[in-house]
């Protein structure tokens, strides 16, 4: 997919660190937590703001210096969010990090991405959360490519943090028990194969949606299982992790594109996590009502704020008035759910050719966990399918359903 | 958050709009007597997409139209009005509407209602295809392929065994014709042929294969009663055919855990 961004250089990308950013969880994700600040309280960029209570190791991190300034948990303690106002004068936290000795003991590194709240930059499949503190991943597929449209070009990101990418390469090498697959376009190396360490291999992938997704690209390789858990992360969050190791201090910033039909420009900017989509959109939108996305307009899911592992925000028409049916077509149409999805080319794109695209819509549709798990649904997330739901119109979304399966396999799982 | 196009009622317009070529070609061939047919096979079709949406609530589809332009185009001749409303009813309720509808079906409820008329009826004449149905055949896989809506590797693999058999073995035109007909308008049909990749190239070899042995070995056979038994027994094994091509494909990622 051609680049929207031809001519950005590095140096060409402001810097927004938005006046107010907020750490946040959906409601579905269950995200319990124990407050380690208050209301009120000044923080430092990269100090412990909250700790999960499920596994209390994990740990996040104030996105920004400066002043918590609301808190929201809804019942039981879930996370809502917690919103900041940006101060620069309180200063970064720093880490001592020689214990992890730059990342050569890894579980020292692991402890120490634990504690300076790096960990959930890592996604772990099947299920796609935030993996569990001593879960040892059989593969870490490392995104340096990303083909959702409007995406930031990752080469961008890594312009200039070679050495970042290879020390947090090899920092994650120590952290799994198979090998971390770097996925790249098909132009140079981004990273020198002398330097990451042996188990880093360097697969290079044909630059079309959705092929520069991590699901297809694992569901390829090393598909993810049940007790076989793969991660995935950004090749940017690789070379954050790296500076990390080197420095101690949590990267402040990430790449994000702002896109969408109803902005007048699109333009790439570094923001802190968690970003205020409003205030990253606010001069370039468009006259008339819109919905702010955090993800592409594909996968995209309606926010205030920057998602956990969203690059993107992208500004969209506000969805017009349903034109009024008839009471008898809209009864037609909603007793006929799910819609039947007819298997086209089209369908067979939106799953790149790499899984059997009718018999797993068929399965998820029939809501047939068994088939759906051999034809390789673990290893999917709802962004996995946003094209597909994009392509086909399904209704109800293929990515719902998928999820809604993830979740009942998980429940099962567990038990 | 954006919605696409390609849902069931777009890929119907667009086989529709592929069939054009071939429905205008056979009708100006068939003249009044075959306009004739199809409206009243349109109109038994309607009639029991109306009744199962009423009944059911199954919205009526376009692929209805599709069809009942193949039981037109293939049915055998001269079989008077309440044959041919048998036949079509039962192939249009059997075949599809008692799966839920177009996408939801196992086999195609035109090759459902030539085989109740073909077993039902021997006596009747299968129709003589004028050779230029087969071009406009050759028409319609183009545009179907090209608009995405026909899974190209049925229709390639399937007229490549015709052409290969026509030129080792004595394939006569008349079968070339209706065997070409049989794939794009049963054969080639998205939802019931075969939806794997190597499930498309089998089921396309399979219908081609059908055609060549009925050809050499079925003596006394017209030409299109040859193509639609060919054309329905690949559709019966398409599902078998997709599960062979999905256990090899599992097969072969076992080696990756």
């Amino acid at each position: 997919m051609p680049t929207r961004f031809p001519l950005f250089r590095g140096a060409d990308i402001g810097t927004i660190i938005t006046d107010q950013c907020a750490l946040t969880a959906r409601s579905e994700e269950d995200f319990r937590v124990d407050l380690l600040v208050a209301e009120g309280d000044r923080v430092a960029q990269g100090t412990p703001v909250l700790r999960s209570r499920r596994d209390p190791d994990i740990v996040l991190v104030a996105p920004v210096s400066g002043e918590v300034a609301a808190i929201d948990l809804g019942p039981g303690r879930r996370l809502s969010h917690v919103l900041f106002f940006h101060a620069p004068d309180a200063g970064r936290h720093a880490y001592d990090v020689t214990a992890a000795n730059r990342g050569d003991d890894p579980a020292a590194t692991r402890a120490l991405l634990l504690s300076a709240g790096l960990w959930p930059l890592l996604r772990s499949r099947p299920f796609g959360r935030i993996p569990a503190p001593a879960e040892t991943p059989s593969a870490i597929f490392v995104m340096a490519l990303d083909t959702r449209p409007d995406a930031p070009p990752p080469r961008l990101a890594l312009d200039g943090r070679e050495e970042d990418l290879a020390r947090g390469l090899r920092a994650l090498a120590g952290l799994a028990s198979g090998p971390v697959v770097l996925c790249q376009d098909r132009g140079a190396d981004i990273v020198d194969a002398g330097g990451t360490g042996a188990r880093c291999r360097i697969r290079k992938v044909a630059p079309v949606h959705p092929h520069g997704l991590a699901g297809f690209q694992l569901a390829a390789l090393h598909p993810a299982a049940a007790g076989r858990p793969v991660w995935d992360v950004h090749a940017e969050d690789v070379a954050g992790i790296g500076a990390f190791l080197e420095t101690g201090l949590v990267p402040e910033t990430k790449l994000v594109s702002v896109a969408g039909p109803a902005l007048r420009e699109h333009r790439l900017v570094r923001c802190q996590p968690g970003a205020d989509l409003r205030a990253l959109t606010f001069d370039i939108v468009r006259p008339g009502p819109h919905r702010l996305l955090s993800g592409s307009a594909q996968d995209g899911v309606e926010a205030r704020w920057l998602g956990r592992w969203h690059r993107q925000a992208t500004a969209v028409a506000a969805a017009p008035d349903a034109a009024r049916r008839h009471w008898f077509s809209v009864a037609l149409r909603r007793a006929r759910r799910p819609l039947p999805i007819i298997p086209t080319a089209a369908l067979d794109h939106a799953f790149g050719g790499l899984l059997p695209a009718a018999a797993l819509v068929r399965a998820l549709a029939a809501n047939d966990a068994e088939t759906a798990t051999r034809l390789g649904a673990l290893s999917l997330l709802e962004e996995d399918l946003a094209l597909a739901d994009h392509v086909t119109g399904a209704a109800p979304r293929l990515s719902a359903m998928l999820r809604a399966m993830l979740d009942r396999i998980e429940a099962e799982e567990a038990a | 958050m954006t919605r696409g196009l390609w849902d069931r009622e777009t890929v119907a317009l667009l086989l529709l709009a592929a069939v054009l070529p071939l429905a205008v070609t056979w009708l100006f061939y068939a003249g009044a007597a075959g306009m004739t047919r199809l409206v009243f096979v349109l109109a038994v079709a309607g009639f029991w997409h109306l009744v199962f949406m009423l009944a059911r609530a199954q919205p009526p589809s376009v692929a209805g139209a599709l069809a009942a332009l193949a039981i037109a185009v293939l049915a055998p001749l001269d079989l008077g009005p309440i044959p041919l409303l048998l036949g079509v009813s039962f192939g249009v309720v059997a075949g599809e509407l008692v799966f839920g509808g177009w996408g939801r079906n196992v086999v195609h409820p035109a090759a459902v209602t030539l085989a109740f008329l073909g077993f039902g009826f021997p006596a009747a004449p299968w129709p003589d295809l004028p050779v230029q149905l087969g071009w406009s055949a050759a028409a319609v896989a183009l545009l179907g392929v090209a608009l995405g809506v026909m899974p190209w590797r049925v229709v390639a693999c399937g007229a490549a065994v015709l052409f290969a058999g026509r030129s080792v073995l004595p394939l006569e035109t008349p079968v070339l014709t209706a065997a070409a007909v049989a794939l794009v308008l049963l054969v080639g049909d998205p939802v019931t042929s075969a939806a794997t990749r190597l499930g498309r190239w089998l089921n396309g070899l399979l219908y081609g294969a059908l055609v060549l042995l009925f050809a050499l070995g079925w003596q006394g056979a017209a030409p299109v009663q040859i193509a639609v038994s060919a054309a329905m027994l690949a559709t019966l094994a398409a599902p078998l055919l997709d599960e062979l091509a999905i256990s090899l494909w599992l097969a072969r990622r076992k080696r990756l855990g």
